[in-house]
């Protein structure tokens, strides 16, 4: 069975600086993948050329089997790429629900199957208390609760997280913890860009660390964080010696 | 809560109908004919503002240059009228899908462009239209149409005798274009539209494709206000360039929708009752050379109103919702 995402030898450069260099990743079916790395490492670039927020300067983007490197984000979405932002984004004059609707319309042609889906999902996500409330009076956990929300309405088969556990308490992010493992007990697969690792590292199958555009390594999280090349990244060299 | 929902779109339906009822009785009640004069203009102001708020208000894409379209459904039904004796009700039609062609056509280059820049080329767009029938000989560049008067009739929409007729066409124009926002609000447009307005990079990554939804509100808005037009030169029986397609129009359009609650269903309305009697009392009583003067009254009305109470007149009413316990 082929991986149901693969990014190969992508390369972005925004006017001279090289974001991403030749990366090449793959996410199979069911997985939940981190994706890490200290900042400035691609990890947002990389995730927005997935998403189709724009297009790479080389390489191609592999969906489900289909070569998906030039279709804009809206149909990556009707493809079944949901995606959150690490800003969140939600639409502030609209209500919670009204919000989730937008993302349920995308597989229900009808409103009352939309709005019927759009309370289901937010009852997944606990947000159902809140659905008749404008978006703009969540409080910044809710705010990302939202966006999980919004995406998993369009019934993505990817799901896209941009450090949705970042900034939470730890209360909060246990909950977002566990949030993620029932979207993947869902069959959904998970990709998600954190750079919290005492988080992700036990919530994901494999990680992959980003460091100045390039894949450094790939593998067991239990793995990754003992390499001495992901250490360095972080720290620096100095500690990379006591590893 | 779906139940709840169902019930709020009932009860709007519920009170548009009975606001329609009382409308239509309100003829009994006022003979004077310049007062029915003010009650055409302001339904008719209500329609197109209800028109101009589905593009503006909706989908968020700010528009100072909908007078174009209004002209373009006056000159529409005038030129095909008095050319080619075509009746003004498939001049209503041919003018309102002209304009919802060159305003997707318009869209096509203008929706790339976002916030102010998309607002300046509104302006300038329908500026340029004003020049060019103002040098445009067929049309009768700056002088204008005549529409020829015949006998009263429904047939070609012209009554000399009585304001009635026109009352109650604006009324029925009003309705539409509210039934239209009505039923829009609650379909897959709506919420596209509403999407892409407060964020449409979010709106993209739910699959929205936010250039079509801008396309889609274009169309509807223009071809509502075209109609609007070209029930206009019915009404007034002469046009010229700057009597339908002048920058008042586009703020006349603009601003009872600002004043009620901008991207509301019931903004546009109220918006148009207060605003629109306002300015026909203070024109006619300042008079003469008192052009200038209901455009102050606007300019105080929006300052207020955008100090007091930024999200429009119909906030009151939200606000009164929300503190009654649901």
């Amino acid at each position: 069975m082929t991986a149901l995402l693969e990014t190969r030898a992508v390369t972005q450069r925004f006017s001279g600086l090289v974001a991403n260099s030749d990366v090449s990743i793959s996410v199979g079916r069911g997985e939940i993948v981190g994706l890490i790395g200290p900042n400035g490492a691609g990890k947002s670039t990389l995730f927005n050329l997935i998403a189709g927020a724009f297009p790479p300067t080389q390489g191609s983007i592999w969906f489900d089997g289909e070569d998906v490197t030039r279709l804009p984000a809206a149909e990556r979405c009707q493809r079944g790429v949901g995606r959150t932002f690490q800003v969140v984004k939600s639409f502030e004059t609209m209500s919670v629900v009204d919000n989730v609707i937008v993302g349920a319309l995308v597989r229900n042609t009808h409103m009352r199957g939309a709005r019927r889906k759009a309370h289901e999902v937010l009852e997944f996500c606990g947000l159902d208390a809140r659905a008749e409330v404008p978006a703009s009076e969540l409080v910044p956990s809710e705010k990302r609760r939202l966006e999980v929300a919004r995406a998993l309405a369009t019934e993505p088969k990817l799901l896209l997280l941009d450090e949705v556990l970042t900034g939470l308490t730890p209360v909060e992010a246990q909950t977002g913890v566990e949030l993620v493992r029932r979207v993947r007990e869902r069959g959904i697969t998970v990709l998600m860009v954190e750079h919290v690792m005492e988080i992700v590292m036990p919530l994901v199958d494999r990680a992959i660390v980003l460091d100045l555009g390039k894949v450094l390594v790939e593998g067991k999280p239990t793995e990754v964080v003992r390499d001495p090349k992901v250490i360095t990244a972080y720290l620096g060299d100095r500690h990379a010696v006591s590893a | 809560m779906d139940k709840a929902f169902a019930q709020h779109r009932r009860r709007d339906l519920l009170v548009a109908a009975a606001l329609i009822i009382v409308a239509a009785l309100l003829p009994l009640f006022v003979k004077d004919v310049y007062v029915q004069n003010i009650m055409v203009l302001t339904l008719m102001y209500a329609a197109l503002s209800q028109s101009w708020n589905i593009l503006s208000g909706y989908c968020g894409q700010i528009s100072l240059g909908h007078a174009l379209y209004f002209g373009l459904g006056a000159y529409t039904t005038a030129l095909l009228f008095t050319k080619f004796g075509v009746l003004p009700w498939f001049g209503m039609i041919a003018g309102g899908l002209i304009s919802a062609v060159i305003a997707m056509a318009l869209g096509y280059p203008c929706f790339r462009l976002r916030g102010h820049y998309f607002v300046i080329a509104t302006i300038v767009i329908a500026e340029t239209a004003l020049l060019l029938f103002q040098n445009w000989t067929w049309a009768g560049a700056a002088l204008g149409i005549d529409i020829p008067v015949h006998r009263d009739s429904w047939l070609t929409f012209q009554f000399t005798r009585s304001k009635l007729p026109y009352f109650y066409f604006a009324l029925v124009l009003a309705a539409i274009a509210w039934f239209v926002t009505w039923w829009l609000e609650d379909s897959k447009w709506g919420y596209w539209w509403r999407a892409v307005k407060d964020n449409p990079d979010a709106a993209e990554s739910l699959g929205v494709v936010v250039f079509n939804s801008k396309m889609g509100a274009a169309a509807v808005s223009a071809f509502l206000v075209a109609v609007g037009g070209s029930f206009y030169a019915q009404f007034v029986s002469y046009i010229d360039p700057d009597s339908v397609m002048g920058f008042q129009f586009s703020l006349l359009m603009a601003l009872p929708a600002v004043l009620g609650g901008i991207g509301t269903l019931w903004g546009p309305m109220l918006g148009a009752v207060i605003l629109i009697p306002l300015t026909e009392l203070t024109r006619s009583f300042i008079g003469g050379s008192g052009r200038g003067v209901d455009l102050i009254v606007y300019g105080t009305l929006i300052v207020l109103i955008s100090l007091a109470r930024p999200q429009g007149l119909v906030g009151l009413f939200a606000r009164r919702r929300k503190a009654s316990p649901a």
